[in-house]
């Protein structure tokens, strides 16, 4: 009976169509594919140039290392375990057709594997380990990682629980709207307005420390967020400057306004039992601040988006709970 | 023969004529839809050659497959933990101990009532505060398992009551013990009655890998989160890995219904040959008419 | 546990949302379930291939998966939808597939000798469904039905990862920034055991009051 044979066929025969439809859009020769926005959006992949400033950063002796156990065991290792991310445009991003992660974060965190071990694979230098912002402290503290180094603000809260080597970067939260919304300038104009924002995000606290009456609307992820913003599902979205800029630069329908309303310096995470990993890697930061080569990272990754020459480092131990 | 072909007569002419302008316009309806969903998603750029040729990459590909595995990994993981458990208790349940019963019983229904979101969340927020500190991995799969094997106990149980009673009780009536009918008469039984829906179950818990999501464990939905950030084609990614979903699943359906059919022996006669599937009663899980356990 | 006691009618509202996705969903399943069983047992061949594409469909699709498609991708498309409407669209889209074959089993559950008598005596395809087979089916759907509802009350948790304020969510929330994890969880899961508990508890009301099919087995 032709309506069973169709019964049996049918649904994959439709789902089939549904992609053949799909891509009837698609024809003719395009070149190389490229998706959309991927020049800029490929930040900090910048290919063997970025490789070359990450294996460009300094060497710690081996006087160094002897007299921090830290290091000593992840030079034994051969790499660094790193807790971060691998969705933040900017800072770690992985790029599917590689498989690297790269940006401002990442190569901190591969130059600093490199200068413990000095090897040259960048891919291996670091293994990643996603963590959020309920995570990140207890897989610090039960060693699961050597570091942390995911955008992670100093605070002297989480100082308790973590050593911060650093700051590394001082950040802010800023906000991103539609084009054409001229109403929000600042953070006191989202007083009763709907802002999203990453739900394992330090922005969604600072939003309600300073904005409590604003309906906070949380979303898994970067694209989520600006989607939201985009469809006027929310009023404004909320999270690091660097990368809302990152967004807006490929996007024209949403725009970044006002000035960073926090103050969030950035800090490398590292275990408190350890004393010894914090002034190890202090003495790291402060080589590659006098050596150029935070400048140089700072330049392939944050510096592709935001214009302008690299800032100065920030000082090392000026933010509380460093 | 089922009821819904005895529904109506064999249409006359007049019927028939009915039945084909009826068709012919629901064809004319249906067409119109489609083309205008597909003339929304052109109008809005979604269609055009460089949102779609990325997927033709390899290292794309490769990096989605990547992710396909991840999700076949847990989910078997996941089913070759929560099908062994779950049979165990499915048979405590039906114990003649009554500490047993119980204990298998709280177990069961309190974790068919629980989402399984709560519950990963829990493992991925609460367990760590006890120093608790799984890998991703298992933080995914042992939710997913305690879920599964609460759901499955009940299946187990269904199955083995909907084995014919006499079965049993002649196996008494040789002398054997309540064991040994389990174990020789009962069990074997149950089996065939079971091993489709087992498979049917496999879906369920493909499908909830894709809360992997949430924990960040590299399965499907989150590579394509990785390659949506990326590249910003959310809908692209995301349509195609709802297809391969779709196609998976389906395979597996397919599996269930043609082990059904090679292995029922006997079909119960009285109306629900058709979508019940076997003999199990309606609402245990027959033909995947209900979904045991949330919706996911 | 005092943090929970204090956020507690936090948690309160987000658990009448959750009931709120639920009702909704639940209701607009039974309404286009119920249409496309009437789709699969009718007539016409295309709408029965509608019916069986679309139960397929979504009952393979993770609903995560939808729920992002619709949330993220469909405004892409034109078409936007509130967060809320959006999951308990989803939801309700979810459920009519499973709806569908809870009616359509029942449906062929009924003996047929009933259907037969129904057409010997003249009845129309409509007539037939209305007044004869969908009473009885009725008794037969309702253990099946109840799972939908306990199913879509925990799937509602799913709207927690598009953003959605309800229960899970908020329980989410609320751990952010307080470590009382354990307190937290125990309340949000004691509400939905609750709600799964009622579910069931309303269907075994149910099937007492329509009693059980005098041609069925039991």
């Amino acid at each position: 009976m032709t309506s069973h044979l169709l019964r049996r066929t049918g649904p994959a025969a439709a789902a089939a169509a549904l992609v053949t439809v799909a891509l009837a859009g698609c024809g003719g020769s395009s070149g190389t594919p490229q998706p959309p926005g991927a020049a800029a959006s490929s930040s900090g992949s910048g290919g063997s140039s970025y490789d070359a400033i990450v294996l460009g950063g300094p060497k710690a002796d081996s006087a160094a290392i002897s007299a921090s156990a830290w290091a000593q065991a992840v030079q034994k290792q051969g790499y660094l375990r790193r807790g971060g991310t691998d969705t933040g445009p900017l800072f770690s991003l992985k790029d599917p057709a590689t498989g690297k992660v790269t940006g401002f974060d990442a190569g901190l965190s591969q130059m600093l594997a490199h200068y413990i071990t000095g090897k040259t694979d960048v891919a291996n230098l670091e293994k990643l380990t996603i963590t959020t912002v309920d995570t990140r402290e207890t897989l610090l503290q039960n060693h699961s990682v050597d570091t942390v180094i995911a955008t992670y603000t100093i605070t002297p809260a989480r100082a308790q629980k973590v050593d911060f080597a650093g700051p590394y970067y001082e950040s802010g939260d800023a906000i991103m709207v539609k084009a054409d919304n001229n109403s929000i300038k600042s953070v006191d104009d989202l007083h009763g307005k709907t802002v999203a924002t990453e739900s394992n995000s330090t922005a969604a606290l600072a939003l309600q420390k300073k904005v409590p009456d604003a309906k906070v609307t949380l979303f898994q992820t970067d694209p989520e967020c600006v989607a939201a913003v985009q469809q006027g599902r929310v009023d404004a979205y909320v999270l690091d400057q660097g990368i809302l800029v990152s967004d807006a630069s490929t996007n024209n329908q949403v725009k970044v306004v006002g000035q960073p309303f926090t103050q969030e310096p950035y800090g490398i995470g590292l275990p408190k039992d350890q004393p010894d990993a914090k002034k190890f890697v202090n003495d790291f930061l402060q080589k590659i601040y006098a050596d150029g080569s935070w400048a140089k990272l700072w330049k392939a990754t944050i510096g592709t988006i935001v214009k302008g020459d690299a800032p100065q480092p920030p000082t090392i131990g000026s933010a509380p709970g460093s | 023969m089922s009821a819904d072909r005895v529904l109506f007569d064999e249409p006359g002419p007049a019927g028939r004529r009915r039945i084909r302008i009826a068709t012919g316009l629901t064809l004319l309806v249906l067409a119109g839809v489609v083309v205008l969903a597909v003339k929304q998603f052109s109008d809005h750029g979604q269609l055009t050659a460089e949102r779609w040729t990325p997927f033709g990459q390899l290292s794309y590909v490769h990096f989605l497959w990547v992710g396909l595995q991840g999700t076949l990994i847990a989910a078997a993981v996941a089913a070759l933990i929560s099908v062994p458990a779950g049979a165990l208790f499915g048979l405590m349940r039906i114990s003649v101990h009554r500490p047993v019963r119980w204990v298998a019983g709280v177990y069961v229904e309190l974790f068919r009532a629980v989402p399984l979101l709560l519950l990963i969340y829990a493992f991925l927020l609460g367990l760590p505060r006890f120093g608790i500190n799984l890998p991703i991995f298992w933080k995914l799969v042992v939710p997913i398992a305690i879920v599964n094997t609460a759901v499955l106990a009940e299946v187990v149980r269904a199955g083995i009551g909907a084995v014919d009673k006499g079965q049993s009780e002649a196996g008494e009536a040789i002398g054997l013990r309540r064991g040994q009918v389990l174990r020789l008469i009962v069990l074997p039984q149950a089996l065939r009655l079971l091993v489709p829906t087992l498979v049917t179950q496999l879906t369920t818990v493909l499908k909830d890998t894709t809360l992997g999501y949430v924990v960040s464990y590299p399965e499907l939905m989150k590579q394509g989160n990785n390659l949506t950030v990326y590249t910003h084609l959310l809908i692209q990614t995301f349509l195609i890995i709802a297809v391969v979903y779709v196609l998976i699943n389906f395979a597996l359906s397919q599996l269930a219904h043609a082990l059904d059919r090679r292995l029922a022996r006997r079909r119960v006669t009285g109306g629900d040959a058709g979508a019940a599937g076997g003999a199990l009663p309606a609402d245990a899980v027959g033909d995947r008419v209900a979904p045991v356990g949330q919706l996911s | 546990m005092d943090v929970v006691l204090s956020h507690f009618g936090y948690l309160l509202g987000g658990f009448l949302v959750t009931v709120e996705l639920t009702v909704l969903g639940y209701v607009g399943a039974l309404v286009l379930g119920t249409v496309l069983a009437v789709f699969r047992v009718g007539p016409i061949t295309p709408l029965r291939v509608v019916g069986t594409v679309y139960v397929e469909f979504f009952r393979n699709i993770p609903l995560l998966a939808l729920l992002i498609l619709f949330v993220f991708g469909l405004p892409d498309v034109g078409l936007t939808f509130s967060l809320f409407s959006s999951a308990a669209i989803c939801l309700a889209l979810t459920g009519a597939a499973y709806v569908c074959e809870s009616v359509r089993s029942g449906i062929n559950a009924v003996p047929v000798g009933q259907a037969e008598a129904a057409r010997a005596i003249g009845l129309s395809f409509s007539k037939v469904l209305r007044l004869v087979v969908l009473p009885q089916a009725f008794r037969t759907m309702v253990p099946p039905l109840v799972n939908v509802f306990i199913g879509m009350a925990l799937g509602s948790s799913l709207a927690a990862a598009i953003g959605v304020a309800e229960l899970t969510n908020r329980t989410q929330q609320l751990n952010l920034e307080y470590a009382q994890a354990v307190a937290s969880f125990l309340v949000a899961g004691a509400f939905y055991v609750a709600m799964a508990f009622l579910g069931a508890g309303g269907g075994r009301w149910l099937e007492r009051r329509t009693g059980r099919a005098v041609g069925g087995r039991r």
